[in-house]
């Protein structure tokens, strides 16, 4: 760099006046906007009042690849300023092609509500049917600069995984929210007779098993689905908080009374079995449509016939949550075999594969039948129960009644949807 | 058939340097140029590996390539430098307020220099504020910071001593290079936030890939058009020559360093 007394004969191409601002103040911002606007090879003489900030200048220009070239001092009115010429360098500082000019708005509906279903069909960038395996966390939207990392995503076909509500059920999953700490009135879960107590204890955390395989079943795919369908990550994202949620409420109302139950055997391997399942539409039918299609009649069942309030509340949250899960999976595994015929054919065999696997299950644990009995008696009175007994006998057939209609929703024949519902886990999920 | 390939001394300052190297060696032998590099823990040892042949090329700050030149007899050449080498320079610093109009104020006063070794941080200070009309060594109090000697400052660890030292009040001024204080400022670092530049000393060349003479002629050009090939704006190469500082290659020369050998005579560096 040359120091000269006075300006050059030569103009700059353009001339900042900085003022007093310093480096590390704001003046780095205002400079790089200044020489991304400018084309490799222009030069910009920088002003300023202050020595320091001159001094540094050639520095600064060199760490953001530009080069000052010359510097010299000038007298104006005010006093004395200090201006050094950059010549603009010609590396890009981000490898990707220029932002695309500012587009429309995106969409707002009533109440100046932004729905995640408008977010996917207004984006600049449409959430792509095939992704690359290898694609990066790239928000919708954003253009990504190369050099990043490969990724190596299990999951990228959109439709694989897709089901046509699916952004109207996250944006329910988001509305619907509740906290298991304080929407719950625990008070009216206290005082009531040890054996049905006890009963409810089992029931609760019969239910709490159950729903550690909910989570655990989206919380293995998520991480497999590729970051382009990032509708399906926030659904799986919902779905995998509402059952973590739902083993909490459960795992409450299952200790709150001071009684403990079993974690049964035939119950862990009914769930092992489900944790097995490599392929997300098979999953989606075991655990979605089979699974959980009959804990929402269990749990409505629980919700209508529980001795106390707070047990009655915490299946009724709960069901509302399962009816989301549901609903998905109903939709999801109707899709698929609409669009590959031949994937009715998987589905079925990973049913009878899950059936081969639990033969040695012959029917719902004997424990939870009584449990079940005497929690919806609310005493063990003879009457009751008789009451109780009925009450379970009627679930059972609603169970089998409802399964067959949700797979016959999800787009099998009678026959086969009867089938699949024999060949169901006794443990209901 | 002996083997073709290049060794190249490097000196391992930082962690950093081997995915450098590691992205350079595969973008060399892309090149049909095979290069393997060395590491080195000093820049004495890596002068003396090239001066007896060890390797082919070394990686040489400032200080390093005036002593394989003064040894060599001159018979060296430069085969690239980095775009910041080019105009490297040192800046002297002072609390904010506490400042002078001319370098000459300063006798009398306390001084904090870098490392002996570092050209940028210690021996070219010294000989510019000279030019300036200052004998530093002389007429000011010097605290000297020699901190990772062997590495010439490239390690930063001296100069931010420097400055600590000038932040805490304990001596008046203190110098460091213009990159390093570029990166404190440019981060908003609380370090320099109540410093100061008050001078800054002419440009002068930094780093180098240094060969001895005896390096066939051809061979030395093709790699070091290959080096200077390298671009920034490929997303393979980005990541280590953000790392190394680097945007663009050039093909460097003696000039930027004669006033380096003059200070180095002058303050005994050289035999």
């Amino acid at each position: 760099m040359s120091t000269a007394d006075h300006r050059p004969a030569a103009p700059a191409t353009r001339v900042v006046d900085a003022g007093d601002i310093e480096f590390g103040d704001g003046l780095e911002i205002l400079l790089s906007t200044v020489f991304q606007a400018a084309e490799p090879g222009q030069t910009i003489d920088v002003a300023t009042s202050s020595r320091a900030t001159a001094l540094e200048l050639p520095g600064w220009a060199r760490s953001t690849g530009h080069h000052a070239e010359r510097d010299w001092k000038e007298h104006n009115g005010h006093g004395q300023r200090f201006v050094v010429r950059v010549r603009r360098g010609d590396a890009v500082p981000i490898l990707a092609p220029d932002l695309p000019p500012r587009g429309d708005p995106m969409p707002l509906r009533l109440g100046s509500q932004f729905h995640t279903t408008d977010l996917v069909s207004a984006a600049p960038e449409r959430i792509p049917a095939t992704a690359r395996a290898t694609r990066g966390l790239i928000p919708l939207g954003a253009v990504p600069e190369a050099g990043g990392p490969d990724y190596a995503w299990r999951l990228n076909s959109h439709d694989e995984l897709w089901a046509e509500d699916l952004t109207d059920l996250t944006e329910r999953a988001s509305s619907s929210q509740w906290d298991a700490t304080a929407d719950i009135p625990w008070n009216e879960a206290l005082g009531l007779p040890d054996q049905v107590e006890k009963a409810v204890a089992q029931v609760m955390t019969f239910i709490a098993s159950n729903e550690y395989v909910a989570l655990y079943v989206p919380a293995k795919f998520l991480p497999q689905v590729n970051a382009a369908f990032v509708d399906v990550l926030m659904w799986l994202a919902s779905h995998i908080n509402d059952e973590a949620r739902h083993v909490e409420v459960f795992t409450k109302r299952a200790l709150i009374g001071g009684e403990r139950g079993y974690a049964l055997a035939s119950t862990q391997m009914s769930l092992h079995s489900l944790l097995e399942e490599d392929d997300f539409s098979s999953a989606s039918l075991l655990l979605n449509v089979l699974g959980e299609g009959t804990f929402i009649d269990l749990l409505g069942f629980i919700s209508r016939n529980a001795p106390d309030a707070a047990t009655a509340a915490c299946a009724r949250l709960a069901h509302r949550d399962e009816q989301r899960h549901v609903h998905f999976g109903i939709s999801h595994v109707r899709r698929s075999q609409k669009l590959d015929p031949d994937s009715t054919r998987q589905l079925i065999a990973a049913v009878e594969a899950r059936a081969a696997k639990l033969s040695s299950l012959t029917g719902l644990s004997p424990v939870l039948l009584e449990s079940l009995t005497i929690l919806a008696s609310g005493s063990v009175s003879a009457a009751a129960l008789r009451q109780g007994a009925a009450a379970v006998k009627e679930l059972t057939g609603l169970m089998e009644t409802n399964r067959i209609r949700r797979l016959r929703a999800a787009g099998f024949d009678r026959e086969t949807s009867r089938y699949l519902s024999e060949l169901h886990t006794p443990n209901l999920m | 058939m002996s083997d073709p390939t290049l060794l190249v001394g490097a000196v391992a300052y930082h962690e950093r340097v081997v995915p450098i190297w590691e992205v350079f060696r595969e973008y060399f032998n892309s090149k049909g140029l095979p290069v393997d590099y060395v590491l080195f823990s000093n820049y004495e040892r890596q002068v003396e590996a090239l001066l007896s042949g060890q390797i082919h090329i070394g990686w040489n700050t400032n200080t390093a390539y005036v002593r394989a030149r003064h040894a060599a007899g001159g018979s060296v050449r430069i085969l690239g430098m980095r775009d910041v080498d080019s105009d490297w320079a040192t800046l002297l610093v002072t609390r904010r307020g506490e400042g002078f109009d001319k370098v000459p104020e300063l006798a009398g006063r306390r001084l904090a220099l870098g490392s002996r070794d570092s050209g940028h941080a210690a021996i070219l200070p010294l000989y510019y504020l000279d030019r300036e009309g200052l004998d530093a060594a002389a007429e000011c109090r010097l605290t000297r910071f020699d901190t990772d000697l062997g590495k010439h400052g490239d390690t930063g660890d001296s100069e931010l001593k420097v400055l600590r030292a000038v932040a805490d009040g304990e001596v008046d001024a203190g110098v460091v290079g213009a990159p390093l204080w570029a990166s404190l400022k440019n981060k908003a670092d609380p370090l320099v936030a109540g410093l100061e530049v008050q001078w800054r000393s002419e440009d002068y060349y930094h780093c180098n890939f240094t060969a001895l003479d005896s390096l066939d002629r051809a061979v030395g050009d093709r790699w070091g058009q290959a080096l200077l090939s390298m671009d920034y704006n490929d997303p393979g190469l980005r990541n280590a020559m953000d790392l190394e500082g680097v945007r663009k290659w050039l093909p460097g020369d003696e000039r930027g360093y004669a006033t380096l050998e003059e200070a180095m005579v002058q303050q005994g560096y050289l035999e």
